[in-house]
């Protein structure tokens, strides 16, 4: 825990090159408030600390020209959720953002890191993937492109290779009757991981027929678990003529929770169902007030 | 004891501004020095090498590796401490273990090293073989037949102060039974009403920003010298000495900031195994927790399990309480300092009602389990979240308002409380009317909702402090305590009162922090003593600087009335209401430029007669919650807590203690659970072990309850634990209010509700 070589690159391919020369001892800094706290609890020991901070370029909300957003990888979660362009186009992102830890946090963690970090109760993760999000990956091979729902691996673990670096988040243009909202069920503290969450969006024709729908469940498995039963069931109906409860219960199915402080795998499965429920009310405009 | 009247106007308007610490200007800046801060040329760190299993044998250890380092000044077993033993009374817990491990976590050898990576690496290198033993993991398996006895040789541990009390069972720590009437089964058995449950409450912790630590150093004199954030440093003094057998002058213990303590800095542990290291290497030694092991390692609250009998007549009158409060004592009892071993405030479970007869059973077991030590209210925390649910249910069996049902048996001036409290003045109706009146207690509810209270009583502490004071010719006041700022004010207490007793403006009078060997004992920071014995110590020294100065007045102002009076900081006619001179003035004529005059004190609470009832503290919470019958997620969506706490010295810290005292309550009742899973404590950190932010407080009034009947100067008694117990069972009352259901269990999580929604 005591030392490591730290090295900030002036640009992308640097960056690559150190990664590619210190393979397994080398890990990639961002916001840091994911990476240096497992390293202080000695989680990991990295031998060569590559601090993103210099490159050029990964700072910024761009319109891509067709209704879609490149987020900048190195952008706070909260310049993100601040960012005029974000909050006009994707609002549902500004308030899933806001959903994360506190502003102080949010003011540190970049939404790279986020991602990378693969945590599964983390709350970007399944909003973005309801939202159809990509990540643009820089590596020795080049640059490509991955669908965020393809991204995550397992707890921690995402297919990013040694050397690769996400240089960008894009988000495509979403149809004009779309509905999108994330639920984070908190049953302890304001401030907490969540219990369950569920990121949802339906888009909607002129007839109120849902012509798609995005049900992803966050912390109930190793990564974000696209309900994707509950999509099926939910495409091509009526709005008015959903049976909530009945899709809530086949996104129960789909979770793969396990016991821990925040619950036991019983009580998440039963809380993926209640808090689906909830989500889709919302998006159905049909919620009871609670 | 002080006078039950009314304090002055003058006294009561300098005691109502709200106060600036002189401390706080060096706290925000940073320039106020906590342990962990400290360095010396040469300090080594310390870590150690714990115990994996729950109860093992030590079959050997090897340390040639972990010694043969680079960096590592020394590696200490077991065998280099053998026999030394420490506790705060009974001296059960050795320095490190030799021959047997009782808890995982238990420390088997310190590491002294030139960094905490090589310090950690040394631990690592160290090779034990271990024989594991069968552990008992709770009190039910540790009473048992069959069960091993943990402490074998028991009999030849040390206690302070007289004999320990024999206990029913080998692993039995402590036992306390309090009785009242003459059969209680009878009185059960003609009973209109009975209620019978089996409470549990979970291992919690103090959660302080500053985890323990320590800086241990031997100076020239062979004198080990001990900064520490124990706010107890003369009684841990005692007990370094006891386990080193060294004289007591040997022993210099100084604790000045502490950074939170909650109830949890009264017990140490580091501070051993570091003086050992000290000894071994003639180096300065420095240990600071981490926040994994103050969870898993030190002063755990104690998990109970309490078995409550509660039966009333045809009328609503309490006519038995029978109450078993089984304590998860650990691995060592040598965190509890009171002689029986076990938690002062475990027999409170119907602290402030009329209950005449009773049988109340405190057991403390031993286990292989992490040690139980203090928290915020020690004991009270379990046994009124029995109590307190006990009669609430009794009185929804009898159909009658829970408000009404308390009313009727709680304590009036005169009555005894169920364990054998006697109150000086009891306020236990005017609480009760006070909180229930601020929550609405009678308003129609929405679906969902409920509103429930809780009621209780608390000793204030008692103790002794000496305090000593230096008077220079400018006019600046210095006083000299022993006692540890712990973050909840007690210096604050002692600068106020010394200066509204002398008549003075507080900001001349700094208080100035001395180690063990620089004043006489007092025994800490705790019991919510400080305001009672700080607050009557320093006006016992204000009346001796007004004494001082009235004695020279003739030198100071000759034509000067005799009748003069020191007030606001001026010396005063008191016929004219004249401004003679100013404090300053006359400081600067009576000394000459070098001249400094040296008082001192010593205040020592009296103990109560046998028919003198006690100074206590009444208090009464009530809250509304919201139920999302779904989830089972509880909302208090609004809170009032009612007190009894005499005169406020200082109205900004007074108001933190009583809202923060409710917040705490709020995490241990909806928060906090330290489980231990085959003697696992999990989680380990304050990412998954969550206490409240501000986003979780409800809105919160605080009503006063005003008398001047208090043991402190000016009729002050105490604030530190006062509210925090109370709030659990108000919540747990209000879900049965609002559901239908009773939780029995603490936290009263979203899980616990939603299960038992589940079973109704």
């Amino acid at each position: 825990v005591d030392r490591y070589q730290y090295v900030r690159p002036p640009s992308v391919d640097e960056a690559i090159e150190i990664l590619q020369g210190h393979v397994d001892e080398a890990y990639v800094l961002a916001g840091g408030t994911a990476l240096t706290l497992l390293i202080r609890q000695g989680l990991l020991q990295p031998g060569v600390l590559v601090d993103l901070i210099d490159l050029p370029g990964l700072r910024d909300v761009r319109d891509t020209g067709h209704g879609g957003l490149h987020i900048g990888p190195l952008l706070t979660l909260r310049e993100i959720e601040r960012a005029p362009l974000v909050i006009e186009r994707q609002p549902g992102v500004a308030s899933t953002l806001r959903e994360v830890a506190t502003v102080r946090v949010r003011n540190q963690a970049t939404l790279g890191g986020n991602l990378a970090h693969a945590d599964p109760a983390q709350d970007p993760p399944p909003a973005l993937i309801a939202l159809d999000a990509s990540v643009e990956i820089s590596g020795p091979e080049g640059r490509r492109s991955v669908a965020l729902d393809e991204f995550f691996v397992d707890v921690f673990e995402t297919i990013l290779g040694p050397a690769d670096i996400i240089t960008g988040i894009l988000i495509p243009s979403t149809p004009p009757e779309t509905r999108f909202h994330y639920e984070k069920f908190l049953p302890r503290t304001v401030d907490d991981y969540a219990t369950v969450s569920v990121a949802g969006r339906l888009d909607f024709d002129e007839d109120d027929v849902i012509t798609g729908a995005r049900v992803v469940l966050g912390a109930v498995g190793p990564v974000p678990i696209r309900a994707t039963a509950v999509e099926t069931m939910l495409a091509g109906a009526n709005a008015a003529e959903i049976d909530v409860d009945a899709v809530a219960a086949e996104a129960a199915h789909a979770a793969d929770p396990v016991d821990d402080a925040r619950g036991s795998a019983d009580y998440k499965r039963e809380m993926t169902r209640v808090i689906t429920a909830r989500t889709l009310r919302r998006l159905l405009g049909t919620e009871v007030p609670n | 004891l002080s006078a039950a009247k009314p304090p002055d106007a003058g006294t009561l308007a300098a005691l109502s501004r709200p106060e600036q610490r002189f401390e706080a200007a060096i706290k925000v800046t940073g320039a106020a020095k906590y342990v962990a801060d400290l360095s010396m040329p040469g300090m080594l760190r310390a870590a150690y090498l714990l115990s994996p299993y729950p109860h093992a044998r030590i079959v050997s250890i090897s340390t040639e590796r972990a010694r043969s380092l680079p960096g590592v000044h020394a590696v200490v077993t077991g065998d280099d401490v053998r026999g030394a033993r420490f506790g705060r009374r009974l001296q059960d817990r050795p320095v490190l273990a030799w021959d047997r491990a009782l808890f995982i976590g238990d420390r088997i050898a310190a590491v002294a090293a030139e960094s905490e990576g090589t310090a950690a690496e040394a631990v690592a290198a160290i090779e034990v073989e271990y024989e594991e033993l069968p552990p008992v993991l709770d009190p039910e398996s540790a009473l048992a037949d069959t069960a091993p006895v943990l402490h074998p040789e028991a009999a030849d541990y040390g206690f302070f102060d007289g004999d320990r009390p024999s206990v029913p069972h080998p692993n039995i720590q402590g036992h306390v039974l309090v009785t009242q009437g003459s059969d209680l089964e009878a009185a059960f058995a003609g009973a209109a009403h009975v209620v019978e449950r089996t409470y549990r409450t979970p291992r919690q912790h103090a959660v302080p920003l500053e985890t323990h630590a320590c800086l241990v150093w031997v100076d020239a004199d062979d004198r080990i010298h001990i900064a520490t954030t124990n706010k107890t440093p003369f009684p841990l003094r005692r007990q370094l000495a006891t386990a080193f057998n060294l004289p007591a002058d040997r022993v210099v213990v100084d604790a000045g900031f502490i950074g939170g303590d909650f109830g949890g800095k009264g017990y140490s542990i580091d501070e051993f195994a570091c003086v050992a290291l000290a000894l071994e290497t003639k180096r300065p030694i420095r240990s600071v927790a981490t926040y994994s092991a103050e969870l898993g390692q030190i002063n755990t609250r104690h998990a109970a399990t309490m078995r409550v009998r509660t039966a009333c007549d045809a009328d609503g009158y309490l006519i038995a309480h029978d109450a078993r409060v089984e304590l998860d004592g650990g691995a060592y009892a040598g965190a509890k300092p009171l002689p029986h071993l076990t938690l002062a405030g475990a027999t409170a479970t119907l602290a402030g009602y009329v209950v005449p007869n009773v049988r109340i059973e405190v057991l403390s077991v031993y286990t292989n389990n992490v040690p139980g030590g203090h928290v915020r209210s020690p004991g009270e925390v379990q046994a009124l979240f029995a109590g307190e649910s006990s009669i609430d249910e009794l009185a929804r069996m009898r159909g009658e308002d829970p408000l009404s049902f308390r009313m009727r048996n709680a304590v009036r001036q005169g009555d005894h409380g169920a364990a054998g409290q006697r109150y000086r003045e009891a306020r236990a109706v005017q609480v009760l009317a006070a909180a229930a009146d601020g929550i609405g207690w009678t308003r129609p509810k929405r679906q969902g909702a409920g509103v429930g209270i809780a009621m209780s009583a608390r000793h204030v502490g008692a103790g002794k402090l000496p305090l000593r004071l230096e008077l220079r010719p400018d006019g600046r006041i210095q006083v000299f305590t022993g006692l540890p700022e712990q973050g909840s004010g007690g210096w604050q207490v002692l600068r106020r009162s010394l200066a509204v007793s002398a008549g003075l403006d507080e900001r001349r009078i700094d208080v100035v922090h001395l180690a063990t060997d620089e004043i006489g004992f007092d025994p800490g920071v705790g019991g919510s003593r400080v305001t009672h014995i700080a607050s009557r110590a320093a006006e016992r020294l204000g009346a001796d600087l007004r004494e001082w100065l009235f004695e020279r007045l003739p030198q100071a102002g000759p034509t000067w009335p005799n009748d003069v009076e020191l007030r606001d900081d001026s010396v005063v006619d008191p016929t004219s209401g004249e401004v003679l001179s100013s404090f300053d003035t006359v400081v600067a004529r009576l000394l000459r430029p070098e001249e400094v005059v040296k008082l001192s004190t010593t205040f020592e609470a009296e103990p109560h007669g046998p028919d003198e009832g006690g100074d206590y503290d009444f208090v009464a919470c009530a809250v509304e919650v919201a139920v999302d019958a779904d989830t089972g997620r509880i909302t208090v969506v609004d809170a009032v807590v009612a007190v009894d706490v005499g005169t406020v010295i200082n109205p900004v810290a007074h108001r933190g203690q009583l809202e923060g005292g409710f917040v705490f309550g709020l995490s241990e009742a909806l928060m906090e659970e330290l489980a231990a899973t085959d003697g696992i404590v999990s989680p380990l950190s304050l990412a998954d072990l969550k206490v409240p932010s501000v986003g979780d407080i409800p809105p919160l009034r605080i009503v006063h309850v005003p008398t001047f009947v208090g043991p402190g100067a000016f009729g002050a008694k105490m604030a530190g634990e006062l509210t925090n117990a109370v709030v659990a069972p108000a919540i747990s009352n209000a879900i049965a209010d609002a559901m239908g259901i009773r939780v029995t269990e603490l936290p009263l999580s979203a899980e616990r509700v939603h299960r038992a929604l589940r079973e109704r």
